[in-house]
């Protein structure tokens, strides 16, 4: 039942960015109505960047919105008291703090991935000259894995920081980050920013095991410390 | 002697090396009523968040069904037999009354259909109203059922009647003391009100800056303690202070309250050597315990 309370949680954010990505998907479509108009003469490959990367900064925001994990997630700052009350009621349930945390975490996860998924291989696929399936596959899984590194700092972050400031905090650093990776080659080497990318990894080329072990690697330290954290957290 | 649900012993715990629990002896014993009582900041609700995990003690024990409560597993398996209603009687906003019920269900495998049918009745709480639409009376109610339905063998309440209105208050406080009588519930509730207290509870922990001041059965706390009235012709002497076995010494003009527990004749017999135009023994309310204790009136 834990899975049922983190998907009711989670829904309506699930269903918010969803709806995010078919009115950007769609905005093509209603734009020449209002009479706006691409520059006659640019080439498809560079409309298609900009969708490209679009559809990476979406699979951030998506993995930074339905990261509220944890028992934070259920609170609201309220005026004076500090935390609401639902989560006196999770807490006193017979459930271990890791349980509730991975569940939370891992249905958020799923979600992501679903949106990730869906991103990544709608992108790969409107590249000029298309994509094969093998070229989507592979695209998809470093995607998500990549993307679960963002994940993953922001469930930690939302085990010590409020949700908007989770937000603000996960956002921070990966723009630090990425401002990081262009001027450390060991950073750029790693960067699951980078791993996401089609330019910095074409879909052809081979696989970028470095940002997909190093992915991983972030993601279960992060995550392993947001158990430590909630485990040791007062409430 | 009566089996212990919870006996937690030099309990102490601190924020920010600020003490809000200093060695803080506790029983509550299978099959009552107990009523916690204190000031605001008295360490109520640290100590109810103590038993249930949800802090980590610096110091002293607790044990909880006859069982040392010393790691998340053994916290688990008392909250496996403890219901919980808290003071702000918040719930999931993103469910309604049916959701929350098929929820906290899954955690109790003996959770009782009969009573969940019983109180959603009694209560008549609909089972698709969605709880953030639920008036505040009628999220205790849900949590009440939350906690009896599951075979609660402990219910630990905090505040359970705050926020609600004299008529729900009474329904609450009857519906506790029939779960106690019928089910044999035992009920472990901090509480400001001292008359509802009274009305229900048969044993209290009176708790002042982290410690106990006063604990026991409410029949033989007053049975036992007495109010000593002296008025005198002038000033009460200072020698009052330094009688044997006072609690509390209190002056008001001429006259002289004590209040004592145990013998109260050699208290007399000592304080009428002291010349007082009139001597007078009192029964005590819990009221009065209270403040006496808490407040050094």
């Amino acid at each position: 039942m834990l899975w049922y309370k983190a998907w009711l949680e989670t829904r309506w954010r699930f269903v918010f960015m969803v709806g995010s990505i078919l009115l950007i998907w769609l905005t093509p479509l209603w734009l020449p109505s209002f009479g706006f108009r691409l520059p006659q003469g640019v080439p498809a490959s560079k409309i298609w960047m900009g969708v490209h990367l679009g559809s990476v900064l979406l699979y951030i925001i998506a993995a930074n919105f339905l990261a509220g994990s944890g028992v934070n997630s259920q609170t609201t700052y309220a005026a004076a008291s500090g935390f609401h009350g639902s989560m006196f009621f999770t807490l006193s349930l017979p459930v271990s703090r890791r349980r509730l945390l991975l569940v939370r975490a891992g249905l958020g996860a799923l979600l992501t991935s679903a949106l990730v998924a869906v991103l990544a291989g709608y992108t790969l696929l409107q590249r000029p000259g298309g994509a094969s399936s093998f070229e989507v596959v592979e695209y998809v899984a470093r995607s998500i894995v990549c993307t679960m590194a963002v994940y993953a700092l922001s469930v930690l972050m939302a085990c010590v920081l409020d949700e908007m400031w989770q937000f603000y905090a996960t956002s921070f650093f990966w723009m630090a980050f990425y401002l990081a990776q262009s001027r450390l080659a060991v950073i750029a080497w790693i960067s699951p920013l980078r791993g996401m990318s089609l330019f910095s990894y074409p879909a052809n080329a081979p696989m970028p095991w470095a940002p997909i072990v190093a992915s991983l690697a972030f993601a279960g330290i992060c995550l392993c410390a947001s158990v430590l954290v909630l485990q040791r957290k007062e409430y | 002697m009566n089996e212990m649900i919870i006996a937690a012993d030099g309990l102490s715990k601190s924020y920010d090396g600020k003490p809000a629990l200093r060695s803080l002896h506790l029983e509550v014993p299978r099959d009552s009523i107990c009523g916690f009582l204190g000031r605001n900041g008295a360490g109520k609700t640290t100590t109810l968040k103590l038993l249930l995990g949800m802090l980590r003690r610096d110091a002293g024990s607790i044990q909880m069904f006859g069982e040392p409560v010393d790691s998340e597993a053994s916290s688990i398996a008392a909250r496996q037999r403890v219901g919980f209603v808290s003071e702000d009687k918040d719930l999931y906003t993103f469910m309604n009354v049916d959701q929350t019920i098929r929820f906290t269900r899954a955690f109790f495998p003996a959770w009782r259909r009969d009573l969940e049918e019983k109180y959603l009745d009694l209560f008549q709480l609909p089972r698709k109203k969605a709880v953030p639409k639920l008036s505040k009376g009628m999220r205790t109610q849900l949590m009440l059922l939350l906690a009896m339905a599951r075979g609660a063998e402990l219910l630990i309440m905090d505040e359970p009647t705050s926020g609600l209105d004299p008529a729900m208050t009474e329904d609450v406080l009857q519906i506790l003391a029939d779960l106690a009588a019928s089910d044999g519930t035992t009920i472990f509730f901090s509480s400001h009100q001292l008359a509802e207290v009274e009305q229900i509870c048969d044993r209290v922990c009176i708790i002042d800056q982290g410690q106990a001041v006063i604990a026991g059965e409410l029949d033989d706390l007053k049975a036992d303690y007495r109010r000593v009235l002296l008025v005198f012709e002038g000033t009460p002497p200072h020698e009052l202070a330094s009688l044997p076995g006072i609690d509390h010494l209190s002056q008001r003009g001429r006259t002289a309250s004590l209040l004592t527990h145990g013998d109260v004749g050699a208290l007399v017999d000592r304080a009428r050597e002291l010349g007082p135009s009139s001597v007078e023994v009192r029964s005590v309310t819990l009221k009065e315990l209270f403040l006496d204790h808490v407040r050094g009136e």
